[in-house]
């Protein structure tokens, strides 16, 4: 890893007008990741961890939404004011995106290594027979056995974690400089999992691919992320190098993520939870927005946002109380 | 194992297979579901069914409550065998045995509301006036952390944790004394997880009640379960006390399982045994062991006899060659 940036995100907004109201998505997030870093954007479900990663991949579509952002730079380039058309060049060559459920993202009509084939077609001066061989190639790379074979099979003649390699295969074919992997394992089984997460590390590693890992479960990242994000109702609440985390979380919400998951070395024991669930995006609460669901919460979280405070080199907590937290 | 009263539920070499559709007729064909599973289940405990999707967990937990005729084998519930019931003796005991289902998104009928949905077991069972089944859900709604305003609210208003705890509200309304957890909180948030099985543990020290809990999620059950079973492809592997299984985990496949739990302790980096493959079908099960084909500690033998569930040490059975004696 080095000092150089990937992707410099300042003040991304994203917000969904509707019949009813505003559903303020993402509400003004900044994000670096840097070569070769592995990054993690955690929190749960409604919290706008997937339309970041879609708005940073000019994925969305505006109308209905609409989105800001300060500086959207990829690798040195800006592209903040790039049309869609522009985009295309940028997708599968210098980001691309691996999704959650592998079955509804790959087509079901067509061969997967015709899938593969796709990507690679893109690129100029490609033969067919040449991206055959590359994709089959690429299947080799992410563990699928007798690729020769499985190049003709269809997505539904694929197991899940198979299902879920060839989503890899495909985003690393062009071998672009950011991948964001939006909840890769989450329908998978454990046994699965760790293998889709050992293939994932394994080939960000040897290209020295920048990964932005998206998920709601903190233990996915423990042994890859370098630098975690939690998020919470479309803001940052607390940024911070992972085994830093892990060790001493300052946020009481991301003291709350990490007592909800059971620890094999524990005695039997009752987990720590957090009440209550998220708020409604279209009526979020005054002041900090965990307030309702916090423990420490005061009269001054009640009214007023804390801002998102550098406490510690790479380490920021948006919370009034953190420190006095910590010190008990 | 012993048949003493404490026993509430237990099967006797249950098996249960599927004819696959369009297999020829002399040479017809069976899904191989579950093999000649044999458990006691104790009065007030919890007990964990461990094991990958398609390895046939749930279709154990149908047949434990009558849902699937089984194909071999009893399953004993309070001393009666289910299969011998008559229809009405069955629907009696049936009232008893109840069902979590794991997604709270589809097992919620999303046109009845709230009071509908609890309240429906209670229909069924008749002889109750609509007061008291009114007053009986407020009282369920309040046990599991909803209000007497969520009445007449539909599925559709509730997050997915609020419907898991209708769900929950739904099965207790009989007071059964034997609940099925089937992937309780496989579905939902982590966050959201600790909530649910703290109010599944509250409720069974409140009514006393037995629990099997359905999982893949090794350190949930590690956590909450006094017994467990580990099944692959059907057989029961390893079965025994939790804590036991922990302490000296032999089958290959649990030591697989368990080092597959993604562990957010950072300072404590375990060695991580990634199986290879995905689970055979359960069609045409390999020959011998069925976990032969993926053990990284296959033996000739293995792929040649099955090895029998024996007694290793008390409270603790497993099926594997290596421990059974027969090297050759």
């Amino acid at each position: 890893m080095n000092e150089e940036l990937m992707l410099k995100l300042r003040n991304l907004k994203v917000i969904f007008p509707n019949a009813m109201g505003i559903v303020k998505a993402v509400e003004g997030i900044d994000l670096d990741i840097h070569k070769g870093e592995c990054v993690a954007l955690v929190g749960e479900s409604g919290c706008g961890k997937s339309v970041t990663s879609l708005a940073v991949m000019k994925l969305l579509n505006t109308p209905p939404a609409l989105i800001s952002v300060d500086e959207q730079v990829i690798d040195g380039v800006e592209l903040k004011d790039y049309s869609n058309k522009k985009m295309q060049s940028v997708r599968g060559k210098d980001i691309s995106l691996i999704f959650q459920d592998a079955m509804s993202a790959l087509n079901p009509v067509m061969t997967v290594g015709k899938q593969i084939q796709e990507v690679f077609m893109t690129q100029p001066g490609m033969t067919k027979a040449l991206a055959k061989e590359k994709s089959i190639e690429a299947l080799e790379l992410v563990g699928i056995p007798e690729p020769q074979r499985r190049y003709n099979d269809f997505p539904h003649q694929l197991s899940g974690g198979m299902r879920q390699r060839v989503l890899i295969a495909m985003a690393f074919a062009c071998q672009p400089k950011l991948i964001i992997a939006d909840e890769p394992t989450t329908a998978l089984d454990v046994t699965v999992q760790a293998q889709v997460l050992e293939v994932l590390s394994k080939m960000q590693r040897s290209n020295n691919t920048s990964l932005l890992l998206i998920t709601h479960d903190l233990s996915v990242v423990a042994n890859m992320a370098d630098t975690i994000y939690v998020m919470y109702c479309g803001k940052i609440v607390e940024q911070s190098p992972a085994y830093e985390l892990f060790k001493k979380p300052y946020h009481p919400y991301t003291k709350g993520l990490l007592g909800a998951i059971p620890k094999l070395s524990d005695e039997r024991h009752v987990f720590i939870q957090i009440p209550d669930s998220v708020p409604n995006p279209m009526n979020k609460p005054k002041g900090c927005y965990f307030h309702p669901r916090c423990p420490h919460a005061t009269e001054q979280c009640r009214q007023s946002m804390p801002p998102l405070r550098e406490i510690s080199k790479g380490r920021k907590v948006r919370c009034f109380h953190c420190m006095e937290e910590c010190e008990k | 194992m012993t048949d003493d009263k404490n026993i509430i539920v237990s099967t006797q070499n249950l098996s249960v297979h599927f004819p696959v559709r369009g297999s020829l007729p002399f040479k017809k064909k069976y899904v191989k579901a579950v093999s000649n599973v044999s458990l006691n289940i104790r009065r007030g405990e919890t007990y964990g069914l461990v094991g990958e999707s398609g390895c046939g967990k749930s279709t154990f937990a149908n047949a434990l409550l009558g849902m699937i005729k089984p194909t071999e084998g009893k399953v004993i519930f309070e001393g009666k065998d289910l299969n011998s019931l008559s229809k009405k003796e069955f629907k009696q005991t049936r009232r008893n045995m109840q069902m979590i289902f794991q997604d709270p998104y589809s097992s919620l009928n999303p046109r009845f509301d709230i009071l509908q949905i609890i309240g429906e077991p209670m229909v069924i069972r008749g002889g109750y006036t609509d007061e008291e089944i009114e007053e009986r859900v407020v009282e369920l709604l309040e046990l599991v952390g909803l209000s007497r305003e969520d009445l007449h609210r539909y599925p559709s208003d509730f997050s997915g944790g609020q419907r898991q705890r209708i769900g929950i509200a739904r099965a207790i309304i009989l007071n059964p004394s034997f609940l099925v957890c089937d992937e309780p909180v496989s579905a939902l948030d982590v966050s959201v997880h600790a909530q649910i099985l703290n109010l599944l543990d509250k409720l069974q020290k409140q009514r006393n009640m037995t629990y099997l809990f359905i999982s893949h999620n090794l350190a949930v059950v590690k956590s909450i379960c006094d017994h467990m079973a580990v099944m692959y492809l059907g057989k029961v592997m390893e079965c025994g006390s939790t804590q036991t299984i922990y302490d000296n985990t032999l089958h290959p496949y649990t030591q697989a399982l368990f080092s597959a739990v993604l562990d957010i302790d950072v300072d404590n980096k375990r060695e991580r045994i990634v199986l290879q493959g995905d689970i055979p079908s359960p069609i045409d099960p390999p020959a011998g062991c069925r976990f032969c084909k993926r053990c990284p500690h296959a033996m000739p033998i293995c792929s040649q006899k099955e090895p029998e569930l024996i007694e290793i040490e008390p409270d603790h059975m497993i099926a594997c060659h290596l421990y059974s004696g027969e090297k050759e």
